[in-house]
């Protein structure tokens, strides 16, 4: 049951404290104002989160100065005349909705006589500031990073896309961390259902605590089981505000650098923001470069042991004769060999991750130079088998996301075994599997395989977008999960005079 | 949203029944008309169309008046007994046809890919996939065949077009030469293997724009015809006609044959498989797919699992019953030639003739009411 705040301040103060009770990081203070210094005023907040009660430039600061030149008995009514409507200030009826606001990061202010709690804003909660991203780098295109404020998070999308239909709608997730969520989108763009789905699937859930939208990301999607991740996600801003801009809706989590954006599909992953900041012969090269990679990244050993073990027929006899002598002398067989080194790899990758970022270079050498050479100087594995596992992870690495490429990273084994045991036919029933694996798939209704798959469904234009990314001239129309009738986003008026 | 939504593109309806077709036919039709026919294959293949395309034109005569399913419609026109037993007609050519599908892929995969596989594990992991991708139902099954098309296509094109320098011309003579009998055997030949059409009848509460429906099933017939003519003469002026009578599956035999100039692989006939692996396993899927939807009508089924589980089991037994004795195949073409075929032909006729027959009865009876 709630507690009412009542005008009577000692009453509030013993049940804030009382709330509050063995909080060593919860600042709170009784402040005498008014001319004769006779009304006292409650303030709480926490410790980091507030500049300074003293500071000349800060909120709470300013009013108490103001409040300590007014005479008692019109403070009361100076505060609900004048202060309650200024900017972020909000007033709360209970201790619990006070409390609540307090712990957003901002102070909270109780008067003697007035039966309400404001909450003031300062500057909140520390955090990184915008700083540059470490993952997902263009090599044209701003370096900002969301960070882990969801509010300079939002700000930093509404920089790039200064329109009124961008909409920010808040709820929270989270039971005790109260975690601020926001989904950002473009009024007019998404389509029609999109929003209230997101809605639904975050309202169908209650969970204790939301420290990072990974948390939100795994509850809201639908196939659980799928290795495949059904949002894409995103440290940058103008990725997202690209995304946004295509009628897609990006969620922000606080404390979380990483922003959700949905519907996502394998098109969509395989994307980077500077496929459209470079010029198109650029963009569909590297573009294409990327769909092999996520093949190979997922395919390449398995075929070298069909081919090496099954289907030897097929290389040329040079090839073999080179490949059997570099084996000659490794005791494993090679699925052996191609499994050891691939787990000797995600040891290393892992342990280059969660080491301090220096070391974190030196595993890559370490493992890269000594353990590979050491391993073929000796024989325990070919160095051809070092060649695939170093290309596999090359092309796992060129993947632009993360969470897609270890999709890729985990099928790999699958392929592993389906084609050391059953050959280019255990290859084909992999392909096959997958593919009718991610034909199910779906993310918010949007086929996973979009625009490959449906593509008359917005009359074969999403194609242009794809293997190749045509000039942007051919790019006029928005994709199919924008809203239909808002699909242009490209007019180009002065052409004929450009020719 | 769009998806989930229980239909399907025309490209899709198109893509898939092209799949459907080339793969059983262009794997085994050579082989057939090259003992039966010779150069005159091609003629087979032509009068095999026009067969299909008449087949085709009492389907459109018959699918312009289905207004829900097709069972529906049967049941309707003919009465639910009759409706009952047509259906039981189309389950057994659905669940026979994906037993010989899947009897044929396994050999296939077992001859140019797994040559000590086993054949039990082969048909049960193929047909364990066919029920992974018939469990979600039309939309899924589609997409799969949509992205593939031209994977398929391009590396066949390639191969095929690589061929041609092969081609002995003299080879694709004598011409004419065939009597009618053998003709009219090798025609029947193809229409019989041009019979997955049939499925566009039940496609269409699942096709977005179901008044093409039979018009897609047009253009799959004739392109996999001028396909598989194109393969028939590749075939005949590469090998000619008495060795390609030796050969099981002389196309993927070509495949093999195949120089790439400048090519890295020695012999392109195992990543060619392939080709035939994905069309083969798209008729398979069909025919599950097919049967499932067939069984779950006719039993009133809220879900699939139980339909699936049948057909999969029926169809499994029919590959293993094909494998273990080839007088099986040859039952199973005597029944597809006297019964399948003229069964289809005749279901549609009886069909059309009721509905008119109804049609006017009711419209006199109405006149009647109103003077």
């Amino acid at each position: 049951m709630s507690i009412q705040i009542t005008p009577d301040l000692k009453e509030n103060i013993s049940q804030f404290e009382i709330l509050f009770s063995d909080c060593a990081d919860i600042k709170k203070r009784k402040i005498k104002v008014g001319q004769k210094l006779e009304k006292e005023c409650y303030i709480a907040y926490i410790e980091v989160a507030l500049s300074s009660v003293d500071w000349k430039d800060s909120a709470i600061g300013k009013l108490l100065q103001t409040l300590r030149k007014m005479p008692e008995e019109e403070l009361v009514s100076y505060v609900e005349e004048n202060v309650e409507d200024i900017s972020d200030s909000q007033p709360f009826a209970t201790i619990e909705d006070a409390a609540q606001g307090m712990l957003t990061g901002d102070a909270l202010f109780f008067l003697d006589g007035y039966g309400k709690a404001l909450k003031i804003p300062d500057k909140g909660y520390p955090g990184r500031g915008v700083y540059e991203t470490e993952s997902e780098k263009v090599i044209r295109g701003s370096n900002e990073g969301f960070s882990e404020s969801v509010k300079l998070n939002t700000a930093l999308i509404r920089k790039r896309l200064r329109s009124p239909h961008v909409k920010v709608k808040e709820s929270f997730a989270g039971k005790r961390t109260h975690t601020n969520v926001d989904l950002v989108y473009m009024k007019d763009l998404i389509y029609p259902g999109m929003l209230e789905e997101i809605e639904k699937r975050l309202g169908e859930f209650e969970i204790d605590g939301s420290l990072d939208s990974g948390i939100i990301e795994q509850l809201t999607e639908k196939r659980k089981y799928s290795p495949f991740p059904q949002f894409q996600t995103t440290q940058r801003p103008d990725r997202a505000a690209m995304a946004i801009l295509d009628g897609r809706i990006v969620l922000l989590s606080d404390n979380s650098p990483v922003a959700l954006i949905f519907p996502a599909t394998y098109n969509t992953f395989i994307q980077t923001s500077d496929d459209y900041y470079s010029r198109w012969e650029i963009a569909s090269f590297t573009r294409l470069l990327r769909y092999l990679a996520s093949f190979l990244a997922m395919t390449f050993p398995g075929l070298y042991l069909a081919m090496t073990n099954f289907h030897t027929q097929i290389l040329p006899t040079d090839l073999l004769l080179s490949l059997a002598a570099a084996r000659q002398g490794v005791p494993f067989p090679a699925a052996v060999e191609i499994v050891l080194m691939e787990v000797a790899f995600e040891l290393l990758r892992e342990a280059g991750v969660r080491l301090p970022g220096a070391n974190g270079n030196t595993i890559g050498i370490v493992g890269g130079l000594i353990i590979g050479q050491a391993a073929v100087d000796a024989n325990i594995v070919s160095p051809i088998v070092v060649i695939v596992v170093a290309l596999t992870a090359l092309c796992s690495f060129a993947v632009p996301n993360e969470e897609f490429a270890t999709a890729f990273r985990i099928l790999k084994f699958l392929f592993i075994f389906l084609c050391s045991s059953m050959g280019f036919f255990g290859f084909l029933v992999g392909m096959l599997g997958i593919l009718i694996h991610l034909s199910h798939l779906e993310s918010f209704g949007i086929p996973y395989l979009a625009p490959f798959v449906g593509a008359d469904l917005n009359g074969y234009r999403d194609e242009r977008d794809t293997f190749l990314r045509l000039p942007l001239d051919f790019l006029k129309k928005r994709p199919i999960y924008t809203r239909e009738g808002a699909r242009t986003r490209l007019k180009l008026t002065n052409q004929d005079k450009d020719q | 949203m769009f998806a989930d939504n229980w239909k399907i593109s025309l490209r899709q309806v198109r893509r898939l029944l092209i799949l459907d077709i080339f793969g059983l036919s262009s794997l085994m039709l050579p082989r057939i008309f090259s003992s039966m026919t010779g150069a005159d294959g091609v003629f087979c293949l032509l009068f095999g169309m026009a067969g299909a395309g008449g087949m085709l034109w009492l389907m459109q005569k018959n699918i312009r008046h289905v207004q829900g399913s097709y069972y529906q419609y049967m049941k309707d026109t003919v009465g639910p007994l009759m409706g009952d037993i047509f259906m039981v007609f189309y389950y057994l050519y659905f669940v026979t046809l994906c037993g010989f599908v899947l009897y044929q892929t396994t050999v296939l995969v077992l001859t140019w890919l797994l040559p000590e596989g086993s054949y039990f594990w082969v048909s049960v992991l193929l047909l364990f996939l066919a029920g992974y991708g018939t469990i979600r139902g039309i939309e899924g099954r589609a997409r799969v065949y949509e992205i593939i098309f031209w994977f398929l296509g391009i590396p066949l094109l390639i191969m095929l077009a690589f061929a041609v320098q092969e081609v002995h011309t003299d080879y694709w003579a004598p011409m004419l030469y065939s009597g009618g009998g053998d003709l009219w055997n090798g025609s029947v030949n193809y229409w019989i293997f041009l019979l997955p059409l049939t499925a566009v009848l039940f496609l269409k509460p699942f096709c977005k724009n179901s008044e093409k429906i039979v018009s897609c099933g047009g253009v799959a017939l004739i392109g996999v015809t001028i396909l598989n003519a194109v393969i028939y003469l590749i075939l005949l002026g590469v090998f000619g006609t008495n060795t390609m009578g030796v050969l099981r599956r002389p196309v993927i035999t070509l495949m093999s044959m195949i120089n790439l100039p400048g090519g890295f692989f020695t012999r392109q006939d195992v990543i060619m498989v392939s080709v035939w692996f994905f069309a083969l396993f798209a008729l398979m899927h069909t025919g599950v797919f097919q049967s499932t939807l067939i069984l779950k009508e006719l039993f009133h089924e809220s879900g699939n699992r139980y339909s699936m589980c049948i057909s999969l089991v029926l169809a499994f037994v029919a590959g293993m019953g094909f494998f273990a004795n080839t007088f099986l195949t040859e039952v199973y073409e005597i029944y597809q030639k006297w019964i399948v075929l003229p069964g289809m032909a005749v279901i549609l006729l009886v069909l059309l003739f009721a509905y008119h027959i109804r049609f006017r009865w009711k419209t006199e009876k109405e006149g009647g009411k109103e003077e």
